[in-house]
């Protein structure tokens, strides 16, 4: 039954996720960017969320609700304004990550996955962001911040609920909050793309390495 | 591809009817086999008879690879792959090597590393897990895995087991995550309800938290589950699989025809099985056919019954009541009502009792709305040629008129979406509204209400196409004569899809006023003659026999005095029919008690389908025959009783058994040649409703799989996956109304009223739609019309 679509999001905000769909041939592809975008209007997944994608795309609530909990980056309950994921793989872990994470979480007195009572900030424990190469990483709504140790991490997360953090080490030229970093990954242009370094030294040290050593010892 | 599937194309490949199938030769740990190309390894191995463990495949899902139980080597030309590889995703390649666990030792330890991995959280509960005993999961741990854990850790527990419907209960620490269920659901069924939530070791089979399992099908996950992970809440730890006896049968819900399995533990029915059936039922069954039996246990009657003097129903010896039973309907102009469930030995019982012992053509099948159009329909039917799933498979198009298929058929609903689903089959329906079934087939909805006549002329359809006509296409005069020529003209095919299992069974055995056994007609003189001399009877009745609603005008006329019943509901044909079987002396043949017994002057108890032998008709017209799964009951077939009854009326039918009665039927063959001539009388013209009111409606109606029907009692868990009892109306109507989904509505006419909660749908909005025999929507009864009539809709 085609009937219009009941949900208390804005005519707005509607018409953009009708532009998802439509950029997809199957209509079903657009369940990813469709969820992102309800993080970007109202910081995580809601039922009435999955409710709705379900029936802009005409499938059962079940079916979205099993992409949404399959991946973490969709939340199920509100996070910090600043998102930081400490990465505690294995490389990240021996060069700091570990202690970081541990310090981090007391310094703001939460768990893991906890947000401060400001609502500032959200800490969670990830898995490999492929930037070994700048290890130990910190994350903050998906833009790293390199090299970090105990005190650079206490102070940026101090930063974030000032509400005046710094630039990512790579990235946009000022951190975006976790609302405009999820419009991104639903597939809405914030015009930051081509701020910040691309691949730094160390990315491509290895590189320079092969090029510069003779017969690729 | 199933066994099956290649055995078909094999099939059709050596009648060389399609284009060649290309064949593909593989060696299999040492032996060669050739299979048609895009046969997955797994099931080229099966043909060797080799046995590959295995979990998440099945043959009639889509491969998915998910429990990697199956892993093989594999080399093509010589290139080994580097790892061992899934066998059920693997489709066969020339120059294909495999060796499985039975010649690679490095299979055959993947093999057992996959399964010791399967078993770490697995909380090896054998002993109180109702799939013990039958389990592929215990049965390949024994058979591949290897006999002893190393794990000592904790294993995860969850909370056990959980409601994902009032009927299916799920243990998710013991399910190894192959989603068979969840693929079930979403690729046969259309049900997408289940997914696998969260992921990793969290990953977990689910249901959203506000929408349950509620498909018709979901008994079936149960079924394939290949560990306990989900069971059936009526059957959860009622039996071990060894201590039941299992029997094949046939089901008695509907006229799919599917092929059953009962399970039976000391002449108990605990629980039905879809039977194996590729040519109708395939692998699955619906819900109503695996766990609607209680029936066979509960309100039964035990002795024969006669109402004494002052009026009361009293226990009887079987020589009292059948000598009661034969004086009253031989003093007295008699007539005979068959159920539409009789098997159809059954209802030749009743067909030639009919004739012989009661000199009589007034016998009709029909105890539901009907007219004298259905009859010559029906008729003209048996001339035909008939139709059958493959026919389906094999459809340009098909187009439904009067007929819900995942209501009133729900294996034809299954074979349907199956062909939508692989090949976008196209689907065109004749109904009031878009339902939800018709939403899952994608079908185009013709909603009209009272032109139906004019919209059937209008279908441009091929010689591939199928047209599947529901009974409920009677209820629209003209409708059936216009189905028929439309079939006629476009060379398309003709179904006719009763929705009780005996119907078509007893059409053919002659149990109704204007054919014999065998499809012979009547008034067709040669055609009594065959009759005559096969029965060695005298002359039979000529004049062709009173319909179901003539025979209860009679009654109420006082001109028809005695009736002879078997399984009928006085309440499925009309309002007032109870009050002329009141006047007249009914003998009833029945399994229960029931509605039957307060008007019945002589009960005479009967077995059910599970304590009897017989055979069904589906609507292929194809027989499927069973045995008593109950094999010491005291209860016989109505056909032997009736043969009693003969007998002591003094005008034998000579049919003890069941058997002799199927011998006998068999015997007439089809007389169906050349009968055309007697067809030409159908009507073609609909007739006017007139255009509703403001606050009218035109009343349509149909019966939900899962309703009040009296089959159906004692099965709360079953009825807790019912479709919801609303009256369906437009939003138009909605609006004129001031009322939202889930407001009461009140529908009426001069004869009562229904209340019910409403739901806007895509309906004709001249129309307004509710449940035929649900929970406070049973039209017939309280409007004293189930359909095509005006009523008046307002908000309650």
């Amino acid at each position: 039954m085609n009937q219009p679509i009941s949900s208390p999001y804005s005519d707005k905000d509607l018409a953009v996720m009708d532009s998802i769909v439509k950029r997809y041939p199957r209509t079903r592809s657009a369940i990813m960017p469709l969820l992102h975008y309800l993080q970007s209007i109202e910081g995580y997944v809601t039922e009435t969320g999955i409710e709705t994608i379900a029936q802009i795309l005409s499938l059962e609530s079940a079916e979205v609700n099993a992409v949404a909990t399959f991946y973490t980056q969709y939340k199920r309950k509100p996070v910090g304004q600043y998102h930081v994921g400490i990465c505690t793989n294995t490389l990240c872990a021996v060069m700091g990550g570990d202690a970081i994470y541990q310090s981090v979480l007391e310094h703001l007195g939460i768990e893991n996955d906890g947000v401060t009572d400001d609502g500032k900030v959200s800490v969670e424990h990830i898995e490999c962001n492929a930037a070994c190469d700048y290890a130990p990483v910190v994350m903050a709504n998906w833009e790293f911040y390199d090299n970090q140790n105990v005190e650079s991490a206490k102070d940026l997360v101090d930063s974030m609920r000032q509400g005046n953090p710094p630039p990512p080490t790579r990235g946009p030229d000022r951190l975006v909050t976790w609302k405009e970093a999820s419009a991104v990954l639903a597939g809405i242009n914030d015009g930051l793309a081509h701020q910040g370094v691309q691949a730094g030294d160390p990315t491509l040290l290895g590189l320079k390495i092969a090029k510069n050593s003779k017969g690729g010892e | 591809m199933s066994i099956q599937e290649i055995k078909n194309q094999e099939i059709t490949s050596s009648q060389g009817a399609d284009s060649a199938i290309e064949m593909i030769t593989i060696i299999v740990d040492g032996f060669e086999v050739s299979v048609p190309k895009g046969t997955l390894v797994i099931r080229a191995a099966e043909k060797l008879g080799i046995q590959i463990p295995r979990f998440c495949d099945h043959p009639l899902l889509d491969p998915v690879g998910a429990c990697r139980q199956c892993l093989v080597d594999i080399e093509i030309n010589g290139r080994k792959f580097p790892k061992p590889q899934a066998s059920c995703t693997i489709p066969v390649e020339p120059g294909m090597v495999v060796n499985t666990q039975l010649t690679s030792p490095v299979a055959e330890k993947a093999q057992k590393g996959v399964m010791e991995l399967l078993l770490i959280n697995h909380p090896l509960d054998c002993p109180v897990c109702d799939k013990g005993g039958e389990c592929p999961l215990q049965n390949q741990a024994m058979s591949n895995g290897g006999g002893e854990s190393r794990y000592e850790g904790v294993k995860r527990t969850f909370e056990k087991p959980i409601n994902i419907s009032s009927q299916v209960l799920l243990d998710r620490e013991r399910c190894i995550l192959c989603a068979r269920c969840t693929r079930f659901s979403e690729q046969i069924a259309g049900d997408p309800f289940i997914t696998l939530n969260e992921r990793g070791a969290l990953q977990q089979v689910g249901i959203y938290e506000k929408e349950p399992f509620q498909s018709y099908f979901s008994g079936n996950t149960v079924q394939i589950c290949p560990v306990g992970a989900l069971t059936g809440a009526s059957y959860r730890f009622r039996a071990r699989p060894f201590d039941l006896v299992s029997t094949p049968s046939a089901c008695e819900h509907c006229a799919s025809g599917c092929d059953m399995r009962v399970d039976v533990r000391r002449g108990k029915t605990l629980r039905r099985l879809a039977g194996d059936d590729s040519t109708v039922n395939e692998e699955w069954s619906c819900d109503k056919g695996r766990w609607a039996f209680k029936y066979e246990h509960r309100d039964r009657l035990t002795s024969p019954l006669i109402r004494n003097e002052s009026g009361e129903l009293v226990e009887a010896s079987w020589p009292e009541a059948l000598a009661h039973a034969a004086h009253g309907l031989s003093i007295n102009r008699a007539a005979v009502l068959v159920g539409g469930r009789s098997t159809i030995e059954d209802a030749y019982g009743y067909s030639k009792f009919a004739r012989i012992a009661l000199n009589t053509n007034d016998i009709d099948f029909r105890s539901r709305t009907s007219s004298d159009e259905e009859r010559n329909f029906l008729a003209a039917l048996l001339l035909g040629k008939s139709v059958t799933y493959l026919d389906i498979d094999k459809a340009d198009q098909v187009i439904l008129l009067g007929f819900e298929p995942e209501e009133e058929s729900p294996i034809i609903f299954l074979r349907i979406f199956k062909q939508v689903r692989k090949r976008g089959l196209k689907v065109s329906a004749l109904a009031p509204f878009t339902s939800r079934g018709n939403e899952k087939l994608k079908a185009t909805v013709i909603k009209n209400v009272g032109n139906e006549v004019e919209d059937i002329s209008k279908f441009a359809l091929t010689n591939r196409s199928v047209i599947l006509v529901g009974e409920r296409l009677a209820e629209v005069s003209g409708a059936l004569t216009a189905a028929l020529k439309l079939a006629e003209q476009s060379g398309a095919k003709l179904a006719w899809i009763p929705r009780r299992a005996g119907e078509r069974g007893a059409l053919e055995a002659g149990a109704i006023g204007n054919l014999l056994p065998g499809a012979r007609q009547v008034a067709d003189p040669k055609a009594r003659q065959d009759i005559e001399r096969a029965w060695g009877s005298g002359p039979l009745p000529t004049q062709t026999g009173l319909s179901t609603d003539q025979i209860l005008d009679a009654l109420h006329k006082g001109e028809i005095e005695a009736l002879l019943v078997g399984g009928v509901d006085p309440g499925d044909i009309s309002a007032s029919a109870i009050d002329g079987l009141r006047k007249a002396f009914v003998v009833s043949l029945e399994i229960r008690n029931s509605a039957m017994s307060e008007v019945a002057d002589v009960v005479l108890p009967v077995a059910a389908v599970v304590e009897k032998s017989g055979s069904f008709l589906d609507w292929q017209g194809r027989a499927r025959k069973f045995e008593a799964a109950v094999t010491n009951s005291l209860h016989r077939s109505d056909v032997r009783i009736l043969s009693i009854l003969a007998d002591e009326i003094g005008r034998p039918i000579n049919l003890g058994t069941v058997e002799k009665a199927a011998k006998e039927l068999a015997s007439f063959g089809d007389g169906s040649s050349d009968q055309k001539s007697a067809l030409a009388s159908l009507s073609a013209d609909q007739a006017k409703i007139k255009e509703p009111g403001k606050n009218q409606a035109i009343l349509t109606s149909w019966r939900l799989l899962l309703d009040n029907g009296s089959l159906q009692e004692h099965e709360p868990n079953l009825a807790g996956t019912a479709h919801p009892c609303v009256a369906v109306i437009s939003d138009d109507r909605a609006n004129r109304l001031g009322v939202v989904d889930g407001d009461l509505i009140k529908i009426s006419n001069s004869n009562g009223e229904i209340i019910l909660p409403l739901q806007i749908g895509d309906i004709d909005p001249r129309a307004i739609w509710i449940p035929r025999n649900s929970e406070n929507s049973r039209p017939l009864l309280a409007l004293k019309s189930a359909t095509h009539s005006l009523v008046s809709v307002v908000k309650a």
